[in-house]
Order: structure tokens, then C-alpha cells, then sequence
């Protein structure tokens, strides 16, 4: 479904991704894992053709959806017209609104129709937002507000959710929580890419994996595989 | 019926100002004030699209009131009166009343042109370059004006005071009071609206986090120019009543001293909040009419008391120092302006069973 081949992105002129090629198909979980500077939310971030100079430039390969390249899309097209989203590192929620408001912005491509029903839907999915609904997003704890992000991502009716270190700055519990969430959405046909630093969680629930190191991938495989890997195991996953 | 009170309440009094000009019951003074009053009420509420809701700093809305004005002025004048630069009018001086809006329209339309060509160039960055990009829009605007001789460049423009002559003679009704207060209703409503639909919400997203707007699907450059566009339409309609009023525009009436007028304005009453922004531009129109007279008493004041030097008299240039000054302590003492970004139906909930704006 998503086709992403010999992709080079750079920061100006610092290459940040030297020719990265993978693939994701229908229902799957893919992650990226990988150490810090890796490219692995580079690579997120130019799925999304999020603009500089935040975002990298595409300087060379393809990424294509169905076969299409989408290398010419704006980040909206591609929420739009793609319907994949991204809920991004660090989060980004829009910390003077309240937890509703976040949500009903959030359908903004789907102009003026009723959102009741699918707020709904992320209420049941995650009941603490419902708690919060008329509070402040930014008065939020660090786990309800990646909820929050999720949530949000999700009221766009994306059929691809990326995820940008879900876990980042959560509790244990928390973190098995959301990514049993994840697992959940997955069931229902939400097909999913995440990045995380939390190797081993990331590949317990991914299908698939690919392992990142300075804008190259240098492994890849069923994440079962790559669990037992040995110079994995030692590199990533803490022997 | 409840839930109209207070817009029927501001048409009545809209309507008793109206018939009190009429029947001569207001100082010809006391009318120009309440005149400029809504002009800066316009241009303000506009203002505070980009500035409060977009949280971007226009630095150079007075180039669009220039726009509008000059643009109003040149089409009153081609439409209803007998002038060397267009020759006989367009249309019988007779219509004027009627074709007015036309005027209107057309200014605005011309100062959202002119927004869009500044806002394309430049959107692609934010914060500090953008304010400086403004401000040099300002400054070329003045210019271009300033260099064309056929609108009488440094000179300024005069003849639009036949246009309002013509509705005069028409009907002997204080038409410009009535454009005004009819153009500050227009653009309450658009900015509300505006603000309360979609687009509105893509316009909150864009302030808040330009990245998350995208991901969430939100068109964020063509969010930016639209409200970019509206801001600087109002603007000139601002400018184009402006203009009628004095009967006579002078493009450094429109310089940056105007522009931070706007931003005085805006940040007076509360960046996003309308009510806010209606409340400091007519606090800041007093403010700079009742210097005008207590300026003098001032200077005499300190003389009596021997606190200044005998030769020494305070003009109204300090005007441009309390001003500023002003705004200093209120940025120290209360830096969310008067009501911040609630409007005054979420200050007094109670309000909102009054009032209706949909």
C-alpha cells in the first residue's frame, strides 16, 4: 500500500536519510526502530510531506501510495486525500483549547458534518479524555495528552496512523496502555507506523520491523525475528 | 424575542444616533468623534483577525486603509461627480446614495487584493519577518501613492466631499454616520462568523501550532491568506469611510504612526476578542480626543504651579508620549488587554441569553 523507495531527505544541506527504502501493506504494524539521530521520525515526517524547515526536503527516491507518488502533496492533501495523520513527537496539542475543542478541530477536513459520534468513539476508546472534556488540553498530564494526540489524529478518520515516540515521557503502565490501544485500533483495520525508542515494546506489537542506524536501514524483518536477532538484541534491545 | 435584546438595543441606539445628528442635536465635533470612533472600531476588529486570532503581527494595516481610501475616494469621485481627472460622472449624482456600497465594495476589494499580494510572498515565513514585511508593505504603499501626480501625490486627493454633497442634496441625512455605523455592523458580523465557522476553527489551529493544523488536515497556507485577505478588505473599507468623512486623504495620514494605532488598539483590548477590541478602540479614540483638552490645561496647570520653564509650552506632540506611555503601563500592569482573548459573553455569561449573533 505504501511504497517508499531509495528516499533521501536533508535538513538544507545536511542529508539526513541516505536512501531508505520500505514498504507497509493494509492492517499491518510497521515500526522504525533505531538509536537517536537515526532518521526514524525524519522518515515520519517526510511520509507526511510536512514542510521545512521543521520537516526535511525530499532530494531524491519516491514515496507512493496504490502506486501513486505522493511527493508532490501538501501535509493537508495527504490528511485529506491519503487519510493518513500523524500524531507527532512531543505531541502538539493545542494547549489553550479544551480537550473537545482539540477533538472538533480535528475533523476540520470533514467541514461542518456532526463529529458527534466519533468523539464519542475516542471517549470510549481512551474514558480519561472523556473526565477531562471541558478542561484545558494543557493542564493534561504527559500520558492524557499523548491520548489526547491519538485521539486527535484518529478524529481525522485516518486509515494510517504514524506515530512519532508514543511512549516518550510516559509511565510503564501508561505505555502498555496505549499500545494495547494501538493493538486494538489495529484489529479494527487501522494500519499503523511507529517510531519508538522503546525497541522491544515496539517490535512485541509490530508485525513487521525495520531497524535504522545514520539514514540507512540495516536490518529488517517480522518482528519475532528481529526480537531474537542477536546484534540486535545487543545493539537495540539491551543484550 | 429575549434573545435579541441586546442586538435590539444596538440598533436603537444605533437609530437614536442617527436621528440626533439628524435633528441637529449633536455638535458637528461630538458627530465627527462618534464617526471616527466606528472607523477605528473597523479597523481594529480587522486588524485583530491576523493579529489576535491568526497570532501573526501585521505591522502595516494602515497601507491597506491607504489602499481603500485612495481606491473609495478615486471611485466616488469617477461615479457621481464632474471632475478634471475623470471628466463627467458615470452615474446621475442622484444615485449616489444608492451606489455607495458599490464605493465601499470596491475599496475593500482593492485593499484585499493588495493584502493578497503581500501576503503571498510572505507567508512562508512568520513571527519577526513577517512584521517586517508589513511594515515595508506599509512603506511601499505610501510610496507608490505619493509618486503618482494624477491623484495629487504628496499633495493628497481631494473631491470625494461632492460625493457625500450629492446624497446630501439626495436626502438631508448624516449619510456618513449611517456608512459608518452600517460598516462596523459588516464587519463585527464577518469576523464573527468568520471566527465561528470552520474556517475559523482552521484560523484558531493555524495560531495555536502551524505543524498540527497541517497534520490535521488543515490548508494551513490558504487558511492564512483567506483571513489575511478579510483583515485587509476591512481594513479598507476602514479606509474608504475614512476617507468620505474628511472629504480629503493624504497618503502619510496612513503611515506607520496609523498601523500602530491598529496595534494599539488591538493589544488594548485583548488579542482575540472582539467585544475587547470594540471597547479599546472607542476608549482610545476618547483617549485622544480628551488630550486634545487636557493637554492645554496640563501645560497651564504646571505653569501655575512654576513646574515648567516660562518659555516652555507643552504642544500636543506629548500626546504621542502619554500615548505610548499608556500602553506601557497597561502592557506592565495588565497584558492581556481588557478582556484577554474572552469575549464579553464569556466575561458575563449572563450575556449570552441576551444577546445573538448567528
Amino acid at each position: 500500500m505504501l511504497r517508499v523507495s531509495n528516499l533521501k531527505a536533508a535538513y538544507g544541506k545536511i542529508e539526513a536519510l541516505h536512501g531508505i527504502s520500505f514498504h507497509v501493506d493494509k492492517g499491518e504494524i510497521v515500526t522504525l526502530i533505531g538509536a537517536n539521530g537515526a532518521g526514524k521520525s525524519t522518515a515520519l515526517k517526510a511520509l507526511m510531506r510536512l514542510p521545512p524547515p521543521e520537516s526535511p526536503v525530499v532530494t531524491g527516491g519516491d514515496i507512493a501510495f496504490d502506486g501513486v507518488s505522493i511527493l508532490d502533496m501538501p501535509a493537508h492533501r495527504v490528511v485529506s486525500d491519503i487519510r493518513m495523520t500523524l500524531a507527532p513527537e512531543g505531541r502538539r496539542i493545542f494547549g489553550n483549547l479544551t480537550v473537545m475543542e482539540n477533538l472538533q478541530l480535528a475533523s476540520w477536513s470533514r467541514k461542518g458534518e456532526n463529529t458527534d459520534k466519533e468523539i464519542r468513539r475516542i471517549f470510549d476508546l481512551f474514558p480519561r479524555l472523556a473526565e477531562r472534556a471541558r478542561q484545558r488540553s494543557d493542564t493534561l498530564s504527559g500520558g492524557e495528552q499523548q491520548m489526547l494526540a491519538v485521539g486527535r489524529a484518529l478524529m481525522t478518520e485516518c486509515s494510517v496512523l504514524l506515530l512519532d515516540e508514543p511512549s516518550m515521557g510516559l509511565a510503564p503502565l501508561i505505555m502498555y496502555d496505549m499500545f494495547r490501544t494501538l493493538k486494538k485500533l489495529n484489529a479494527e483495520g487501522l494500519t499503523i507506523i511507529v517510531v519508538e525508542q522503546n525497541a522491544r515494546l515496539a517490535l512485541q506489537v509490530a508485525d513487521r520491523g525495520y531497524v535504522l542506524d545514520t539514514g540507512e536501514i540495516v536490518a529488517e524483518g517480522l518482528a519475532e525475528e528481529l526480537l531474537h536477532k542477536p546484534e540486535i538484541k545487543a545493539a537495540y534491545l539491551g543484550g | 424575542m429575549r434573545r435579541y435584546a441586546i442586538n435590539i438595543l444596538l440598533c436603537a441606539a444605533a437609530l437614536a444616533l442617527v436621528g440626533l445628528a439628524q435633528a441637529d442635536m449633536l455638535d458637528k465635533y461630538v458627530l465627527t468623534v462618534i464617526t471616527f470612533m466606528g472607523i477605528n472600531c473597523i479597523f481594529a476588529v480587522s486588524l485583530n483577525l491576523v493579529n489576535g486570532y491568526m497570532g501573526e503581527f501585521s505591522c502595516g494595516h494602515g497601507g491597506f486603509m491607504c489602499v481603500g481610501a485612495y481606491v473609495g475616494s478615486l471611485l466616488s469621485v469617477a461615479f457621481f461627480t464632474d471632475s478634471k481627472l475623470f471628466g463627467a460622472p458615470l452615474f446621475a449624482p442622484e444615485l449616489a446614495p444608492f451606489l455607495f456600497p458599490l464605493v465601499l465594495l470596491g475599496a475593500s476589494l482593492a485593499a484585499a487584493l493588495a493584502g493578497l499580494l503581500v501576503a503571498l510572498p510572505s507567508f512562508h515565513t512568520r513571527d519577526d519577518y513577517l512584521a517586517i514585511i508589513t511594515i515595508a508593505a506599509n512603506y511601499i504603499i505610501i510610496s507608490i501613492v505619493e509618486n503618482i501626480d494624477a491623484i495629487g501625490g504628496p499633495r493628497g486627493f481631494s473631491g470625494m466631499k461632492k460625493a457625500v454633497n450629492a446624497m446630501s442634496d439626495f436626502a438631508d441625512c448624516p449619510w456618513m454616520l449611517i456608512w459608518t455605523l452600517i460598516g462596523v455592523a459588516v464587519c463585527v458580523m464577518t469576523v464573527y462568523r468568520l471566527m465561528t465557522s470552520t474556517y475559523g476553527k482552521g484560523v484558531s489551529a493555524v495560531c495555536q501550532n502551524e505543524v498540527a493544523a497541517e497534520i490535521m488536515g488543515v490548508d494551513t497556507n490558504r487558511v492564512k491568506i483567506m483571513a489575511f485577505m478579510v483583515s485587509s478588505g476591512l481594513g479598507g473599507l476602514a479606509g474608504a469611510l475614512y476617507a468620505h468623512v474628511y472629504g480629503y486623504v493624504n497618503a502619510q495620514s496612513f503611515n506607520l504612526l496609523k498601523s500602530t494605532e491598529g496595534l494599539v488598539m488591538v493589544y488594548l483590548g485583548g488579542m482575540g476578542s472582539i467585544s475587547g477590541v470594540l471597547m479599546a478602540a472607542v476608549a482610545f479614540t476618547l483617549l485622544v480626543e480628551a488630550l486634545r483638552f487636557v493637554i492645554p490645561w496640563l501645560n497651564d496647570g504646571l505653569h501655575a504651579l512654576s513646574l515648567l520653564p516660562a518659555g516652555y509650552e507643552l504642544s500636543q506632540i506629548w500626546k504621542w508620549v502619554i500615548i505610548p506611555l499608556t500602553l506601557i503601563l497597561l502592557m506592565q500592569f495588565r497584558p492581556e488587554g481588557f478582556l484577554g482573548n474572552r469575549e464579553l459573553t464569556q466575561v458575563f455569561p449572563r450575556l449570552k441569553r441576551w444577546i445573538t449573533l448567528k
